[in-house]
């Protein structure tokens, strides 16, 4: 079974592997910030090349990134599509009263390179730790214990409940099941995703009792042994050093 | 000897209103190896929680080493009683082996050094050596199976509940997680109460048997319980097949002394019951034979 792991490069070795969990989580996060706010879409730009240097050297296969950034940017896409007709501006071009305006394909194009650069960081930033370290940074960090425990847990039964799924999926073909768009694959669709529903509530029983079981009571403890070397602080000020960067050039834009 | 288990007059309903246990009664002496039989449904898993203090018993009628376990601190009856339930995707919650192992050490409120001690301890008893950093959806189910009894060994409970510790598993996972069972009880001394539907191990399992269906049915030796087919049968049960077996041959005329439950106990009948007879055991047909063979074997068919 093939699981979407987004920590499946974690192993590798990169200047961003070695990078001190918790500094990698902050100074992605600014650098995401930082981001996202650009107004210019040449500095936009830069920044998109910047993550992609960033990539390069975590060495990451692209292929791996961009297969997961996919998604993300199918959602942003009807921007790119959208704003060139909707938005006001300069027009580029006009046929039969329907015109395409500069400023909405500027901000188009905007809004599409600031999400492509920060799900790309992101991406970075979660393939290069694995996946119980990133929650014991997050822990580490002070964030909310609920918050950590419900993306701790959340990423552990992913992959049972693919497992449910896929048998049920199996079970189903195996009865002579066919996904057709009619009302009746509809109904046995829904009612599978139902089951899946009530068999994850059962289940969650379940894990709580084997939790009561070892004492949880609600607060998550774990052993966290991470260590800054001369090395993090090192790359995490070149990290900080750039966010500033953008920011004043950026304002002097402006 | 200690008493480590007394269960007295323990009633529980489900919230919905049904009796899932009935008056029931246990006592279980120290390093005594216990299997609890019934049929689905019985209420094994409830007395479990019972057990272990998740569920609380409204009367301080669930005693572990003389203790009300309801009224125990959480570090002190984790310390007494672990629970090993029967799916391991239920009980491998955290993202990898050793934080799974870590979780109930951790939550007694042990040192790091000791936490680490303890994994590395429990991995090592079941056979899982270099697994500290695997995640749950890479293993096999007999691996999770193991990790699931090392995440409760490190507790270092005296008392080991196990919920079909053996269902699913290939026959050397199988022996593998029997023999680990029996090396806590014999060389550990750790007392042992394990609910499971795997006739063919319990004479390696069980010094008694329990058997549950809402309330205590049946309580005795292996043996004993199994000779009685018609509260095999009322129980949905099934006597292991050498002990069948061993009662066809008796039709025969190959009689030992006891029927074994075992293929090991099997071997040390038959020697014997041989050597009784200078070396020699007829077996032969006579008139009734293939009607006493009908009668054992539909005395145990469902």
């Amino acid at each position: 079974m093939k699981y979407p792991e987004i920590d499946k490069y974690a192993e590798l070795d990169s200047l961003i592997h070695r990078f001190d969990p918790r500094a990698k989580i902050i100074t992605f996060t600014l650098l995401i910030f930082s981001f996202v706010f650009i107004e210019d879409i040449r500095i936009a730009f830069v920044s998109l090349l910047f993550s992609s240097f960033i990539l390069l050297v975590s060495r990451i296969p692209f292929g791996f990134i961009f297969n997961r950034m996919k998604p993300g940017l199918i959602f942003v896409m009807p921007f790119l599509i959208v704003m060139p007709f909707a938005l006001d501006g300069n027009v580029l071009y006009s046929y039969n009263g329907i015109s395409i305006s500069y400023d909405g394909l500027y901000y188009g194009s905007l809004v599409v390179i600031r999400a492509a650069t920060s799900i790309m960081l992101t991406l970075i930033m979660l393939g290069t730790t694995k996946m119980d370290t990133t929650m014991k940074s997050l822990h580490s960090l002070k964030v909310p214990s609920p918050f950590v425990q419900t993306l701790m847990f959340s990423y552990r039964y992913i992959f049972v409940f693919i497992d449910e799924f896929l048998s049920m999926w199996t079970s189903m073909k195996a009865k002579g099941f066919k996904v057709k768009a009619n009302k009746h694959s509809l109904s046995i669709i829904g009612n599978l995703v139902g089951m899946i529903l009530v068999r994850s509530y059962e289940r969650a029983e379940r894990v709580y009792h084997s939790m009561a079981s070892k004492g949880y009571t609600g607060e998550s403890r774990t052993i966290v042994k991470f260590k800054m070397q001369t090395a993090d602080y090192g790359l995490a000020a070149i990290l900080i050093g750039t966010v500033l960067i953008f920011i004043i050039y950026g304002m002097s834009l402006s | 000897m200690k008493t480590a288990i007394s269960i007295t007059d323990l009633n529980y309903s489900y919230p919905d209103g049904t009796k899932a246990l009935d008056n029931v009664n246990i006592e279980v002496e120290q390093g005594e190896k216990i299997v609890i039989m019934g049929p689905n449904g019985a209420g094994k898993t409830t007395l479990f929680l019972h057990l272990n203090g998740v569920i609380r018993a409204e009367q301080d009628n669930v005693k572990i080493f003389g203790n009300n376990i309801g009224s125990m601190k959480t570090e002190d009856r984790i310390r007494e009683v672990g629970v090993v339930f029967a799916e391991p995707d239920d009980q491998l919650f955290m993202s990898t082996v050793y934080d799974d192992i870590a979780f109930g050490p951790l939550n007694m409120g042990l040192s790091e050094e000791e936490v680490d001690r303890r994994v590395k301890k429990a991995l090592a008893t079941v056979g899982l050596e270099g697994f500290e950093d695997k995640v749950p959806h890479h293993m096999s189910f007999g691996q999770k199976k193991k990790a699931a009894l090392a995440a409760v060994l490190s507790m270092e409970p005296r008392v080991l509940v196990l919920d079909e510790p053996t269902a699913n598993l290939d026959p050397k996972s199988r022996a593998d997680l029997i023999r680990v069972i029996n090396d806590l009880n014999k060389n550990h001394g750790i007392t042992t109460v394990i609910a499971m539907h795997d006739i063919n191990a319990l004479s390696e399992l069980a010094d008694r048997v329990y058997v549950l269906n809402r309330s205590i049915v049946a309580e005795g030796p292996t043996r004993d319980i199994f000779s009685d087919h018609v509260l095999v049968k009322e129980n949905n049960l099934d006597a292991p097949d050498i002990f069948k077996f061993f009662k066809i041959m008796k039709c025969f005329g190959g009689d030992c002394d006891q029927t074994p439950m075992s293929i090991d106990e099997s071997v040390k009948e038959l020697t014997q019951a041989i050597e009784a007879l200078e070396g020699k055991m007829s077996l032969h047909i006579h008139e009734s034979t293939h009607e006493m063979v009908n009668d054992v074997i539909s005395s145990y068919r469902h």
